[in-house]
Formats: C-alpha cells, sequence, structure tokens
C-alpha cells in the first residue's frame, strides 16, 4: 500500500510568489541561451569560414525574419538571465533576502528585462 | 454558504484521489480553515486531517488552501477566500496516506540529519552553559520554528530531490545550532553539509518565506550557511 500512495503535485494548483516566476524564468533563459549558443557558433562558424560565408550570415541576418527573431530571443534572454544573476549575486551578499525585497528585485528585473527586449528588438530590425 | 473542495483519498476504497464539494454554513463569521474543516467533518465522518492545539503551536495542520501553504487553525477564511471559493489540498510533494494527512516520513529525516540538539565536547558546568545576550539573539528568528513543513513542501528543490536536499525547514533548523555560541561541532556540521545537493540546490525561490505561518526566513538562513561554507573553505 505505501508505494502506490498518491503526492498532491499538481503545480497548477499551487500559488507561486514573483521571486518564484523570477527563478524559474532563470532556468528557461538559461537553457535557451545554451540551445540558442549552439546557432550562434554555427553562424559564427560558417561566418569566419570564406568570404562568401560571411555574406551569406550578413544577408541572412539582414533579411531572414527566422534568424532575426533566434538573434533576438537570444539576446533578450542575455539580458533577462544576466538581470537574475546580478540579483543572485546581489543576495548572495546578503543584501535584500526578505520578501517584500525579494519581491521588488524581481520586480526590477523583470522590468528592465522588458526594456532590453525592446531595445534588441529595435538594434536587430 | 461558502463553497469548499476538499482533496480526498482513501487507500481502501479509492484508486486515485479526488476532489469533494461542500457546502458550509459560516454563519457569517470569518472562522478559521480548520473550523472549516470541523464542520465538514460533521457531515463526513470519514473526512481525516491532523490538529492538536488549533492555535498555531503544535504545527499539525499545514495544508495548502487556495494554492498557498499554511496553518489551518491560525487562517481566517477571509485570509485566502477569493469569490465565496475555499480549496483545501494537502502538503505539497509528499505521499498522501489518506485525505489531508500526509507522510513526513522524508521531511523528519531532513530534519534528523542535522542532529538538532546541542553537541558541546566541553566539561560540563555546574549549573548550565551560559550564553551572552547578544549570543542569545542570534537564534531569534531561527528558533520559533515549529516544523509544520509548510516550507519545505512549498519549495520546488526539495519537491525533486526531498532525499537529498536537506529543505529549507531543515536549514534552518541547521544554522540555528551552527551560530549557537554553546555548540563546538561547528566544523564537523558544515562537513556533513558540503555537497553539491545539501545546501546548494536552493535557487532563493523564496517559496518558504512566503508561506511561513511563523514569519520565519530559511532562504536567508541558507545564504548564511553558504557564507560559512565558503569561509570555512578558504
Ligand atoms: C550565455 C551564456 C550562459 C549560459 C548558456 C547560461 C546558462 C545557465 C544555466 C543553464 C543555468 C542553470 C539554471 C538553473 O539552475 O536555475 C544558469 C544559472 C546561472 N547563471 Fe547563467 N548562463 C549564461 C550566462 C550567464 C551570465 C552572463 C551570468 C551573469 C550575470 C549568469 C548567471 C547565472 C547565475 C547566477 C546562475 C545560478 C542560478 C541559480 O542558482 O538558480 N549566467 N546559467
Ligand atoms: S521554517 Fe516556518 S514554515 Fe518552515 S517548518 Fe519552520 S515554522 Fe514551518
Amino acid at each position: 500500500m505505501k508505494s502506490n500512495r498518491p503526492v498532491n503535485l499538481d503545480l497548477s494548483t499551487i500559488k507561486f510568489p514573483l521571486s518564484a516566476l523570477a527563478s524559474i524564468t532563470h532556468r528557461i533563459s538559461g537553457v535557451i541561451l545554451f540551445v540558442g549558443l549552439i546557432f550562434m557558433f554555427w553562424a559564427f562558424d560558417v561566418s569566419l569560414s570564406s568570404p562568401a560565408g560571411f555574406d551569406s550570415v550578413k544577408t541572412t541576418l539582414q533579411d531572414n525574419f527566422l534568424a532575426k527573431f533566434v538573434l533576438w530571443g537570444m539576446l533578450t534572454a542575455l539580458g533577462y538571465h544576466c538581470l537574475a544573476g546580478v540579483k543572485h549575486i546581489i543576495m548572495d551578499f546578503d543584501i535584500g533576502v526578505n520578501l517584500e525585497n525579494g519581491h521588488t528585485m524581481s520586480q526590477v528585473v523583470f522590468i528592465l528585462a522588458a526594456v532590453l527586449a525592446v531595445l534588441a528588438g529595435v538594434w536587430v530590425w | 454558504m461558502l463553497q469548499v473542495s476538499v482533496y480526498r483519498y482513501n487507500p481502501e476504497t479509492d484508486k486515485k484521489p479526488y476532489m469533494q464539494d461542500f457546502e458550509i454554513d459560516t454563519k457569517g463569521k470569518d472562522i478559521m480553515v480548520l473550523d472549516v474543516l470541523h464542520l465538514i467533518k460533521e457531515k463526513d465522518n470519514g473526512m481525516s486531517y491532523r490538529r492538536s492545539c488549533r492555535e498555531g503551536v503544535c504545527g499539525s495542520d499545514g495544508l495548502n488552501m487556495n494554492g498557498k501553504n499554511g496553518l489551518a487553525c491560525i487562517t481566517p477564511v477571509s485570509d485566502v477566500v477569493k469569490n465565496n471559493k475555499l480549496i483545501i489540498r494537502p502538503l505539497p510533494g509528499l505521499p498522501v496516506i489518506r485525505d489531508l494527512v500526509v507522510d513526513m516520513s522524508l521531511f523528519y529525516k531532513q530534519y534528523e540529519r542535522i542532529k538538532p540538539f546541542l553537541i558541546n565536547d566541553t566539561p560540563e558546568p555546574a549549573i548550565e552553559r551560559l550564553q551572552t545576550p547578544e549570543d542569545r539573539e542570534k537564534l531569534d528568528g531561527l528558533y520559533e520554528c515549529i516544523l509544520c513543513a509548510c516550507c519545505s513542501t512549498a519549495c520546488p528543490s526539495f519537491w525533486w530531490n526531498p532525499d537529498k536536499f536537506v529543505g529549507p525547514s531543515g536549514l534552518l533548523q541547521a544554522y540555528r545550532f551552527l551560530i549557537d555560541s554553546r555548540d563546538t561541532a561547528t566544523k564537523e556540521r558544515l562537513a556533513e553539509l558540503d555537497d553539491p545537493f545539501s545546501v546548494f540546490r536552493c535557487h532563493g525561490i523564496m517559496n518558504c518565506v512566503a508561506v511561513c505561518p511563523k514569519g520565519l526566513n530559511p532562504t536567508r538562513a541558507i545564504g548564511n550557511i553558504r557564507g560559512m561554507l565558503l569561509n570555512n573553505a578558504t
């Protein structure tokens, strides 16, 4: 009987504070960066292979929506990931490790990341 | 009439847990969630949950109420209810024995692991081991923990690694003994925690701080332990 006991762990029934959403977004952005870097390295490799390769990467990044979107996604994920990383470092110095400041710092991270996302969009397009 | 939806599971008759709805007459009063459970028990004798002191001291009735962990006995319905609907589920992540009663073995195992008692290898004084008021103050915000498990069962890191990550409650207690001036086992205690899982699975999610019914701050205690581990290593 013991082994087949159910476990209540339906995430949709559980409320998460903003600091928790900031944390899971940090992990998601980390995974996006990891996967995205594969494409970035590949494009980097092609661009260094020959003058023709450099031109093809350049024109793709100028004309292809998908390529632009991937680049924008990378920059946005990087922006968020760095900001959340800085928040971690601040907390590592025992600054603002309480509910109110944790909430405020998460808000700041989300807002600045959104600003960076817009700036990245302007720059890419 | 308050609409209440409760997690039910009877291992003898149910294959799977399910949610059961009740209409509860609170007589217009802002009663505690534990009172709501008593009223449900009047309708259905089999309704199972833990409770003892009914005033936030014993830590028996930790539950998930409208998505947030807390003690049913000190949580007024008005604190959690929106749109007249109250959803009561067992603490997340632990095996359910019956209805709202969970198996706390893993939680207690982690508590046991941190050796929750003073260790002192100096000769015993005639009367008692004294502490300066300043040293005593360092225990404030730590000794108040009642082991209700609200924090650890709200922690994603504990959900995924309840056997390896000590969890917010256990680590708060670990810190309580690490900084006690009367304890001489600081080095040994730190050595026990110095691995990638016991402490370092904490990602500063802060669900523990958000739910602790005693207003304690396990995230901060964990940060302090990390600091001690780093200082110890250098
Ligand atoms: C572009 C390269 C990067 C990649 C691929 C990357 C990837 C990752 C991944 C996969 C994680 C694990 C997420 C988790 O455990 O929650 C992580 C965590 C982390 N990253 Fe990055 N990251 C990168 C750059 C950065 C930068 C520039 C910073 C500095 C601000 C940073 C700061 C952090 C911190 C502090 C954590 C720990 C988070 C935690 O303990 O929860 N990362 N990163
Ligand atoms: S730290 Fe707070 S929530 Fe966690 S077990 Fe102790 S009293 Fe309960």
